[in-house]
């Protein structure tokens, strides 16, 4: 029982830990996970804050779930640095400091890095499943995304989540 | 406790054996690895089903090695954990029958005699199945009426011989662009055939009929309408089915196998006792069981002294393809009528089964056309890329994405043709790897053959046609050598003669008088179609075989 929860409360603490953002070699300073992919998330499909969808709890379900890897989830924390090193490599500030033009032009060049693309590539298919997976996993609120696309889902849909 | 019959599996190829004798009255015992779901706990979850594969084992508990060969005879070696690369299908009672979609084709006569229909074709190993057609044709028809197939019979070249002229139980539902693919095929003076599907299209034996959930294909049904072996067979029959059983050995005595031992998933260990053993694990699996299963008897792998287990595996050859219809070229009926959901499409083609490219007449195959998947993440996953190749995000990407689920829809076929048997596609046990129970993983050694893909190619092309005359876009085609792990069989070919085949023509093995094999492991060559049919009626053939055994042993 002490050891399920120590790996809950690692879980749970994974989005709100610290991620030391590097500038060169020495220490830029520190973000969390939570804060990057919030901002990060609304910057790739905005339409889901516009159905009012909330996508970034959604990462804490990816976070915890037993059918992800580990590696997968050490990725998408991985990333969360990559993306704050390149911020401040262009603009000496984190991404989540920037302005909305400035994040734009952070996510142009990051897009164009084979390895950002491809960590923007994760993202955007978890926040895809925010949206519109079975609204009991907490993200496709009050089937927002499934009416947006005309989609009705399938029937019967689940009773209890997958975890 | 001594069973009469102790079945391994509980998919297409065991559950026809459970549930005939059973109903005869012999006392059998089903070993499922999986866990029981049924009408009550299948639901639409695309996260669950189709994201996380929530029915097949996480690859950090068991996995295959899998060696991929280049036709140099190089091979690369993939572990399948890391790479993610899945063999897994259905681990559940009822198996991988439950997320079938249930295209049923039955074989042609000429597919069980390949070699002498079709000649030699050098690097491979082809050969004539041990038995005809005619043999198995009471089979197809029992599965018809048991398993219950829909549809409607329709007159063409290439139609099987049949006992009755019909199937029991008349079409699915069809959307009304199954009518411009009619008319398209007409025009192309092709036969477009409606797919016999094994989803019952009203209430019958003690099933519901289909209620068009839009999900059909990967999920399980809810209303028991789809024939899979659990809803068909294992729920009509008293046979006891233990779940969470993995069989990992079997042994034998003086010629009998006497016993299977299997872990529970938390590894504690049970024993079996029965007169006849019936495996039926998935191609993969049971060669892997048997090949594990090595004693003082069988040094080289239970029932194994010709040294042809795990040989000769096939999957079915071919690919798949799309393309699109856009409102921007279709009248506001046809709109409507494009995005009526729930509705099947249910056409296959198989003027091509086989066909003459000018210098001999070459094996094709079947093509079966339906529309894209409903899984909406998937679909929207697609869209994430412009069209040349960047990433999109932000209001293009959501506009992108609006426009095409909305306005549009894709017809996507898929081509079965004949995975040529080769030297280098077989299936042994890995020297170091091992799964959770601490048992060598299963070896998939992955070969095609050449003629493999230019069948697919051919009849790809023909797919092609009919969409272009339907006024389809972005009309696209792959096919390729990667196997898809739902089709797969070999591995315990049948055959007469005990030194060239691991089972005989009853598919029993040549070495034990007590095992038989009633997966899809005993099939020499796979035929140009889906082997669900094929698997089941087998089975049920294999039966008879059995209940006139145990008949004839209660006797004595």
């Amino acid at each position: 029982m002490q050891q399920f929860q120590r790996r809950a409360f690692l879980q749970a603490g994974f989005l709100s830990s610290a991620v030391i953002v590097m500038n060169g070699c020495s220490v830029f300073g520190v973000t969390t996970s939570r804060d990057t992919i919030k901002d990060l998330q609304n910057d790739l499909f905005p339409k889901a804050k516009e159905l009012g969808i909330n996508t970034s709890d959604y990462i804490g379900i990816v976070l915890k779930h037993s059918r992800i890897t580990r590696e997968d989830k050490e990725y998408l924390k991985k990333g969360v640095k990559w993306l704050n090193e390149y911020a401040v490599d262009m603009y000496k500030k984190q991404y989540t400091k920037l302005l909305s033009d400035e994040r734009q032009k952070v996510l142009e060049g990051f897009a164009k890095e084979r390895w950002g693309e491809s960590w923007l590539d994760t993202v955007l298919r978890y926040t895809f499943e925010a949206c519109f997976g079975d609204p009991i996993y907490g993200g496709n609120n009050d089937k927002a995304g499934w009416n947006w696309l005309a989609f009705s889902g399938g029937e019967p849909r689940p009773k209890k989540v997958f975890l | 406790m001594m069973y009469d019959v102790c079945i391994i599996g509980s998919g297409a190829g065991g559950s026809p054996i459970a549930y005939e004798l059973s109903n005869a009255g012999f006392n059998v015992i089903v070993l499922e690895k999986g866990e029981l779901y049924d009408e009550s706990s299948f639901n639409k979850d695309e996260l669950a089903v189709s994201r996380r594969d929530m029915f097949t084992p996480p690859l950090s508990e068991q996995k295959h090695i899998i060696n991929e060969y280049s036709q140099s005879g190089k091979f690369t070696r993939y572990d399948g954990e890391k790479s993610g690369w899945n063999f897994w299908n259905g681990s559940m009672v009822g198996g991988s029958s439950n997320l079938m979609s249930g295209y049923f084709h039955r074989m042609k006569p000429k597919d069980f005699k390949l070699r002498s229909s079709y000649g030699e074709v050098k690097g491979a190993n082809v050969v004539d199945w041990c038995i005809s057609y005619d043999e198995l044709e009471p089979y197809y028809d029992k599965v018809e009426k048991v398993v219950g197939v829909s549809g409607k019979i329709v007159p063409h070249k290439y139609l099987e011989p049949r006992s009755n002229p019909d199937l029991p139980y008349p079409m699915l539902e069809t959307n009304e662009v199954t009518s411009w693919f009619d008319t398209a095929c007409k025009e192309l003076k092709f036969t477009a055939i409606p797919t016999p599907r094994a989803v019952l299209s009203q209430n019958a034996l003690g099933r519901d009929g289909c209620y068009y959930s839009n999900f059909c294909g990967s999920y399980g049904c809810a209303s028991g309408a789809k024939g899979s072996a659990r809803a068909a067979l294992l729920q009509k029959c008293d046979a006891k089915v233990i779940t969470d059983a993995f069989v990992y050995k079997l042994d034998s005595k003086n010629g009998k196998i006497t016993k299977a031992y299997y872990y529970t998933k938390h590894g504690v260990k049970h024993v079996i006792n029965a007169k006849i053993f019936v495996l039926a694990a998935q191609a993969i699996e049971t060669s892997r069981l048997l090949l594990n299963s090595k004693n003082r008897e069988f040094p080289n792998g239970m029932a194994n002294s010709s040294g042809e287990l795990g040989k000769n595996l096939v999957f079915s050859a071919g690919g798949s393809g799309s393309g699109r219809f856009i409102f921007e070229k279709l009248t506001k009926e046809q709109q409507t009528a494009l995005m009526q959901p729930g509705l099947f499409f249910n056409r296959s083609l198989q003027d091509w089964y086989d066909y003459n490219d000018g210098c001999c007449i070459y094996k094709g195959g079947t093509i079966d056309f339906l529309f894209q998947h409903q899984n909406l993440i998937s679909r929207v996953n697609r869209e994430m890329y412009d069209e040349n190749g960047n990433l999109l995000w932000g209001d293009k990407l959501a506009k992108k994405i609006e426009k095409r689920l909305t306005t549009s829809r894709v017809l996507t076929f898929e081509v079965f043709n004949d995975w040529l048997p080769t030297d280098n596609c077989n299936v042994s046990v890995d020297d170091e790897a091992k799964d959770k129970w601490g048992i060598p993983v299963g070896v998939i050694n992955l070969n095609s053959h050449p003629q493999d893909l230019e069948v697919g190619e051919h009849l790809a092309k023909k797919a092609v046609e009919v969409l272009e005359q339907m006024g389809a876009v972005e009309i696209d085609y792959s096919i390729s050598a990667s196997p898809p792990p739902n089709l797969v069989a070999g591995g315990c070919r049948f055959g007469d003669d005990a030194k060239t085949s691991v089972l005989d023509k009853n598919c029993k093995a040549h070495d034990l008088e007590n095992l038989y094999v009633t997966d899809a492991s005993f099939m020499p060559t796979g035929g140009s179609v889906p082997y669900t049919w094929t698997i089941y009626a087998n089975s049920f053939r294999v039966a008879d075989v059995i209940r006139e055994e145990l008949s004839k042993r209660m006797k004595l």
